[in-house]
């Protein structure tokens, strides 16, 4: 693919993926094909900010944990009452790379 | 976070081990003194009770037996009682067969849940559970 189309897509999502995944993304959108850059272009990412605010909310209840897709991990959360309370805590810390890793997860789907 | 199979089985024992320490806690702790300790940070902030508020002592009585009074204190805590004693044991028979049936399950309840016919009667038990735990002022 152009490499312009890339580093445009690269600029607007880069907030979205750890810094260390973004030479390897790059790398694959340039080897892609064209006819899928319509699946790249409209994948829906996850903001980090917007997890983190969700996080210190309800991280309780384990919402965080279901927004970025960890349905199995949220339900333990809630059941447990945050993790007894030290879980959400953690959580507060570890939520926003969880959520880019999710969204490297979600690319990786399209890519491979 | 759990995306490997190693990483998902370490975190399932370490969260059991933290469980079981938690409850051996929690049994002499209110054995000696006769006051809750709470570490719910919804029940400290806003002195109303969440949805899971209970089910440590939930869990205590049904490992004493009282399972009837442990339905009454928090439903969930039948749940927890049932993770707690099975998951380790699977966990540990897999690792020793070097099988991977914990995991796949793991997946399989993840997709499960997450179809709307499962997802939102689950929403639902877990509010009615709250409401019924704000009524009891548990």
């Amino acid at each position: 693919m152009e490499a312009q189309k890339v580093d445009m897509f690269i600029m607007t999502n880069a907030k979205f993926f750890e810094s260390h995944h973004i030479g390897i993304i790059r790398d694959k959108l340039i080897a892609m094909d064209e006819s899928r850059w319509i699946f790249v272009s409209t994948i829906q990412f996850v903001d980090p900010t917007t997890s983190i605010i969700v996080s210190i909310l309800a991280g309780s209840f384990g919402i965080d944990r279901f927004i970025i897709g960890d349905t199995g991990l949220g339900i333990a959360k809630l059941l447990t009452c945050g993790g007894i309370g030290i879980w959400t805590i953690i959580d507060w810390f570890l939520i926003m790379g969880a959520t880019r890793e999710k969204n490297m997860e979600k690319l990786q789907r399209v890519l491979y | 976070m759990v995306a490997s199979k190693q990483k998902f089985y370490i975190f399932i024992l370490i969260s059991c081990l933290v469980g079981y320490i938690w409850l051996l806690f929690s049994f002499y702790h209110t054995n000696k003194s006769h006051n809750d300790f709470e570490v719910c940070l919804i029940k400290h902030v806003t002195n109303i009770p969440c949805p899971s508020c209970g089910s440590t002592r939930s869990v205590l009585s049904i490992f004493q037996g009282r399972v009837l009074e442990a339905f009454f204190i928090n439903p969930i805590g039948l749940i927890l009682a049932l993770t707690i004693v099975i998951t380790p044991v699977w966990a540990i028979v897999d690792l020793f067969i070097k099988a991977e049936s914990l995991f796949l399950f793991y997946k399989k309840a993840e997709v499960f849940f997450r179809r709307k016919s499962v997802a939102i009667p689950a929403v639902i038990l877990i509010l009615s559970n709250w409401i019924w735990n704000i009524y009891k002022e548990i």
